[in-house]
């Protein structure tokens, strides 16, 4: 598909918090984007078009927001789109911003996701108001109840990937929630919101954004610091609800995980991938996608978590930088997860840095697990044949 | 507002229930400042890059996008309807309670229009290139209701 090579060449994120007050919404995008221009070492000069991403207008009910966003991100006579695919949309939209580079159409473009969800109702927003609140907790709930009894996974799984993303959380600025002294003991006796999921099982609700310049070969050259190069990308989508639909196991996921696989020359992907951010917004979906995406095999997902595979020092760590389950401003959620999949391939992720981190996998989905995005990252255009 | 009636009983039963659901919004520097000064009785504008008053301020320049300072500049109170229409009849969610224009009005010392709401008492009273004043509220609380303007006397 690509006619030629892109790389993230900027990556700029706001600390991400319960409230910004501080900020007007068009005032936490551009905090975010500023950052990732000056990383890259361009100005608002040097992009030729801005893709921006963002969760259900709901959210904070400002409406079609693309369009009064244009001069806070520089926008003004230059071509500017909004992508909408749920909670995969900050996946998708870093993916749309792709293709303009390896298509040719740009040189260089700007990507941006967002939410500031303390200006509305995260729970209505995603309902539209008609579930009454059920919201996305109580739809995942049965599902992850099914892979448990499908999988025979041990209760615990839940409580471990939980203070694993809280942990590594704690190493990475950016991220929401610090949590450093939790514990299985406090996600245990932590309250059940949606059974299997207690409180500390389930994602916080955020303001935040985050952004990233993505440019081709020669632009890539010409920065100043390490590219990441995108080495694959995929969406995939199906209906929400549908007879026989594999709920636990969306074939949406599974083919998007394959268009990857196929795409990069990966035939194993447990050893030819070094760390994955995957979208993991309550605890069991950990071992859900590992499974979902054929990273382990079936009733495998849940026993990386338990011998400690995906831990930061692990042989696959999985959510190094906390994860959805410590920071969460849902349309930026996705691209949160290509961003920091993009650092640890420039060895750039500080204290949450892992180590030989040369090929990563990042991946979004969203709605009733129906979109899915993602990309493989690497610090160089061979990584994969490198590692072989 | 839900209404649920229950039938097939010999009493029909009728229960309400209001969803509230309120959105905050946070400002930042630059709409604040705006604001508190409408609390205050003062229009604020600010510098662009190319010295132009931009009025109401924006957080950045509309030509080339970079960040503004605090270079913010008192506006007003009079100005000059460069563009207008009138509406006959107003809503509950308009400024006004009788018929009014709503008008582009460029503010002594900006170089861009606020819109805004000119209380003329009648649209033969309404030209463009007219002089209009703010006619502030007593109660003002930072809201861009806290005035509304009137043709300026003489």
């Amino acid at each position: 598909m690509s006619s030629q090579p892109a790389a993230v060449i900027g990556i700029g994120q706001t600390k991400h918090k319960k409230r910004r007050d501080d900020v007007s919404l068009p005032g936490l995008v551009r905090e975010a984007a500023q950052r990732a221009l000056d990383d890259a070492e361009l100005t608002w000069k040097d992009i030729d078009a801005v893709v921006l991403g963002k969760a259900p207008d709901p959210f904070e009910g400002v409406m079609m927001p693309e369009l009064s966003m244009a001069d806070a991100l520089g926008a003004n006579g230059k071509p500017m789109m909004r992508v909408h695919t749920a909670g995969s949309v900050g996946g998708s939209t870093a993916l749309v911003a792709t293709h303009l580079v390896q298509t040719g159409v740009h040189d260089r473009v700007l990507t941006v996701a967002y939410e500031k969800q303390a200006e509305g109702n995260a729970q209505w927003g995603l309902a539209g108001g008609r579930s009454g609140g059920m919201g996305a907790g109580g739809i995942f709930a049965p599902w992850m109840r099914s892979y448990i009894k499908q999988s025979g996974a041990p209760e615990d799984i839940g409580w471990k990937v939980a203070v694993k993303d809280r942990l590594n959380a704690c190493k990475n600025p950016y991220a929401h929630l610090q949590l450093k002294d939790i514990t299985i003991e406090a996600v245990k006796e932590s309250p059940v919101i949606w059974d299997p999921i207690h409180f500390h099982e389930s994602c916080p609700s955020s303001d935040g954004a985050v952004a990233m310049v993505l440019t081709n070969e020669k632009g890539a050259k010409k920065a100043p610091r390490k590219p990441a190069w995108v080495l694959a990308t995929a969406m995939r989508s199906e209906l929400g609800v549908f007879p026989g639909r594999n709920n636990v196991r969306p074939q949406a996921g599974v083919e998007c995980a394959h268009m990857i696989y196929d795409q990069a020359g990966i035939t194993n992907p447990r050893e030819q991938i070094d760390m994955a951010e995957l979208y993991v917004p309550f605890s069991w979906y950990e071992p859900m996608w590992l499974e979902g995406h054929d990273i382990a095999g079936p009733g495998e997902g849940w026993q990386m978590v338990a011998d400690g595979s995906t831990e930061i020092d692990g042989s696959f760590p999985v959510n190094a930088s906390g994860g959805v389950l410590s920071t969460n401003p849902i349309g930026a959620s996705g691209m949160i997860r290509f961003a920091e999949a993009a650092l640890q391939v420039r060895g750039e992720a500080g204290e949450h840095q892992v180590k030989d981190a040369h090929v990563a996998l990042a991946q979004a989905y969203g709605g009733s697990a129906q979109y899915f995005a993602m990309w493989l990252v690497g610090d160089e255009l061979d990584a994969v044949a490198k590692k072989k | 507002m839900f209404y649920c009636r229950v039938v097939g009983e010999s009493q029909e039963r009728l229960t309400t229930h209001t969803i509230d659901f309120p959105y905050t919004r946070t400002l930042g520097p630059v709409f604040s400042e705006f604001l508190t000064g409408m609390r205050d009785g003062k229009l604020v504008g600010i510098k662009g890059r190319d010295g132009k008053v931009i009025c109401p301020p924006t957080e950045w320049d509309p030509e080339t996008g970079d960040a503004l300072g605090n270079d913010f500049v008192e506006v007003g109170p009079g100005g000059v309807v460069t563009t207008w229409a009138w509406v006959t009849e107003p809503t509950p969610k308009h400024p006004l309670d009788k018929p009014f224009a709503f008008a582009l009005i460029q503010l002594d010392g900006a170089d861009t229009g606020l819109m805004h709401a000119v209380d003329a008492g009648s649209i033969d009273k309404m030209s463009t290139g007219m002089r209009v004043t703010a006619r502030w509220k007593d109660d003002r609380i930072g809201h861009i209701t806290d005035v509304t303007f009137v043709p300026e006397a003489g």
